[in-house]
């Protein structure tokens, strides 16, 4: 398992999350964060997190099937990552509608949803084919 | 020596200071205060679409915004790096040890009143029941507060509950959610009436109109990141009011730590925070308004009392989500206001307790903290808050204190304030109010209520309880603790009941009533 530093991890979860690289100064917050809020030590990743980036797994996937066994490890670290790209003015349009209707709306929770639904199954899955429970 | 002293800057400690203007006052305080600059300004939708990164205003260079990933969950009104000054360090400063209960303390000049909801409720008769007090001896108290605050609302199907409307300024602007509900509500006000439910608009301490050199609200969004907006009262600005006119003195950084009385006075003992150095303070009598769990510890402390079990209260709260279909997908109204939409009285009758909530929009705090609690994959949940945020409320209920005898504080003899409750379930309102609210197409279900823990509620009281023949650690109608000669209890500690309005206006309304009565004999 290749050594997977917590820049290593930034960048892995926004591109999952957002496409792309994410700006420096979210890479440098995110180390910090886990450091002073999360208690994490030096800057290298836990054993989970170097199983996910490390293999390449989904991390929406894994996150919600952990997650709902009452584990939120994962859940803390994407959750640190979307607070610091929240906060910025690029990323408004994944948190807010920009494009209002009725039957967009309503269309894009379904879809969502329905997709959702088969992430939970994958997650399922991945977390028993690699023992990450 | 002075005339009085005042533990405390809160709601009570104010208005104890307030009554007693002409006297020698001291008021000893903690008084922890903001950043002297928020760099906030303008509508924060405005700002977050024009600023490219907001990260030092939202979430602060020591990660404040991110409190909530670890250790005990906060207020999202109290983690942002503005904000948190107003419950920095009570930890410390208060040690307690809670089982069944999620104790949380302010030591903010102002008290947890920087942050509060701005909800004034007049307590009637009824809600009074339990008190050796009326309304009638609160109401001309009410009045002059009214005056004095600033307060808005409405004359509407709630004033059997909230008193006549006179002396309201105009209601805040409803949002289109707050429009529907009340519009759905006036059409099937028969339906809501016959089922015990009565709909209007809250009174709140905030204005809509300027009053007393304080601008109106501005629509700004701003309630869950920057303090002291001057349109939401905050009894700071009482406070500083007094101290600029020179009516009281006012020593901050000072922790009181127990009280003595002399053959002519009281002597307070404090630390001073900065220099750690004990003080003595002394006057003819003292005013207790450390808030309802800080001034119960000063009065065991002060006996030397590790053994009383004190009685305590606070408000179970329910949350119950409202989902208007018609509203998906509708964008952001960057000017809708954050504070409480409309009010919802539940009064069945038969006997049963009067249940008040408060409709809230979803527009305050970042999506961030709320998309991780969906039971949804992440992208999931982000699109549930964009597209369904905008057609949701959260109607926040508050059931009246119950009075539990197992659930009791005490004074541990390393100074920490034990306190252990039983759960609290609140019961029998959600059900009514989510048909009766189905029946105007606002949907919800019982399974998705969410029920803080007791101590959430942040209404703590019946600690030192007013009683017609007050015993041990009780006060008399006058809020005078029995057993003391020149005590004096003013804060939620000495009301002996909770009924399930917010009990903040009857603090002030009742500690005013105490000071201009003591006031007498001082």
């Amino acid at each position: 398992m290749p050594d997977i530093t917590l820049a290593d991890e930034a960048r892995y979860l926004h591109r999952h999350f957002f496409g792309g690289p994410p700006p420096p100064e979210v890479v440098e917050r995110y180390a910090q964060a886990c450091g002073r809020v999360l208690g994490e030590e030096g800057e290298h990743s836990g054993p989970l997190l170097r199983k996910v980036v490390g293999l390449g797994l989904d991390p929406e996937a894994v996150e919600i099937a952990l997650r709902l066994r009452g584990n939120r490890t994962l859940t803390r670290k994407i959750q640190t990552l979307f607070y610091l790209v929240e906060v910025r003015a690029e990323y408004l349009p994944f948190f807010f509608n920009q494009r209002p209707g009725l039957a967009r709306g309503l269309w894009a929770v379904l879809a969502a949803t329905a997709a959702g639904t088969r992430t939970l199954v994958r997650g399922l899955l991945l977390v028993r084919r690699h023992g990450l429970a | 020596m002075h005339d009085a002293i005042v533990v405390g800057s809160g709601p009570a400690g104010t208005f104890v200071a307030y009554g007693l203007q002409g006297r020698d006052v001291l008021v000893l305080d903690v008084g922890r205060l903001p950043p002297p600059a928020c760099g906030l300004a303008g509508n924060l939708y405005d700002l977050r679409r024009s600023s490219p990164d907001l990260f030092a205003q939202l979430i602060g260079q020591d990660f404040a915004g991110l409190r909530n990933l670890a250790g005990s969950k906060v207020s999202l009104k109290l983690k942002a790096p503005c904000t948190e000054y107003v419950i920095r360090g009570w930890e410390r400063l208060f040690p307690v040890r809670a089982s069944g209960f999620e104790p949380m303390q302010s030591f903010a000049r102002g008290g947890l009143a920087n942050a509060w909801g701005a909800g004034v409720f007049r307590f009637n008769d009824r809600d009074l029941r339990d008190f050796p007090l009326a309304a009638a001896d609160l109401d001309p108290f009410y009045d002059e507060i009214t005056a004095h605050i600033g307060v808005s609302g409405a004359s509407d199907d709630l004033d059997p509950w909230f008193g006549p409307g006179q002396g309201l300024m105009a209601p805040l602007a409803l949002s289109c959610l707050g429009r529907e509900l009340l519009a759905g509500y006036q059409r099937r006000r028969e339906l809501f009436r016959s089922r015990g439910i009565a709909v209007g608009h809250p009174r709140l301490a905030v204005l809509t109109r300027e009053h007393r050199g304080r601008a109106p609200y501005a629509y700004d969004a701003m309630e869950f990141f920057k303090p002291r907006n001057p349109a939401i009262y905050n009894p700071a600005f009482t406070l500083e009011e007094l101290m600029a006119a020179g009516a009281v003195r006012y020593l901050g950084g000072r922790q009181a730590l127990a009280f003595r009385e002399t053959p002519d006075g009281v002597e307070v003992t404090a630390r001073n925070l900065e220099t750690g150095d004990t003080e003595t303070h002394a006057a003819r009598s003292l005013f207790l308004a450390a808030g309802a769990l800080g001034s119960a510890r000063l009065a065991l402390a002060s006996a030397g009392d590790h053994s009383t079990r004190l009685p305590i209260l606070d408000n179970p709260m329910s949350c119950i989500p409202l989902f208007r279909p018609g509203l998906v997908g509708r964008a952001l109204d960057p000017r809708e206001p954050t504070l409480g939409q409309l009010c919802v009285v539940f009064d069945p009758g038969g006997g049963a307790d009067l249940v008040q909530g408060t409709i809230y929009g979803t527009n305050g705090p970042l999506r961030t903290d709320a998309i991780f609690e969906f039971p949804l994959p992440i992208r999931a949940s982000l699109a549930w808050a964009k597209h369904l945020s905008p057609a949701m409320g959260l109607l926040m209920l508050f059931h009246p204190g119950v009075r539990d005898a197992e659930n009791h504080v005490r004074l541990a003899p390393d100074g920490a304030l034990d306190i252990r409750c039983r759960p609290v379930r609140p019961g029998g309102a959600e059900g009514p109010l989510i048909r009766a609210f189905c029946r105007i197409g606002f949907f919800s279900h019982p399974a998705l209520c969410v029920r803080p823990g007791l101590g959430q509620g942040l209404h703590y009281a019946g600690l030192l309880p007013m009683a017609e023949h007050p015993g041990p650690y009780q006060t008399d109608a006058d809020g005078l603790l029995h057993g003391a000669q020149r005590v004096y209890v003013t804060d939620g500690a000495c009301f002996p009941a909770l009924p399930a309005k917010n009990l903040t206006f009857t603090i002030m309304a009742n500690a005013l009533r105490i000071a201009r009565k003591a006031r007498e004999t001082l």
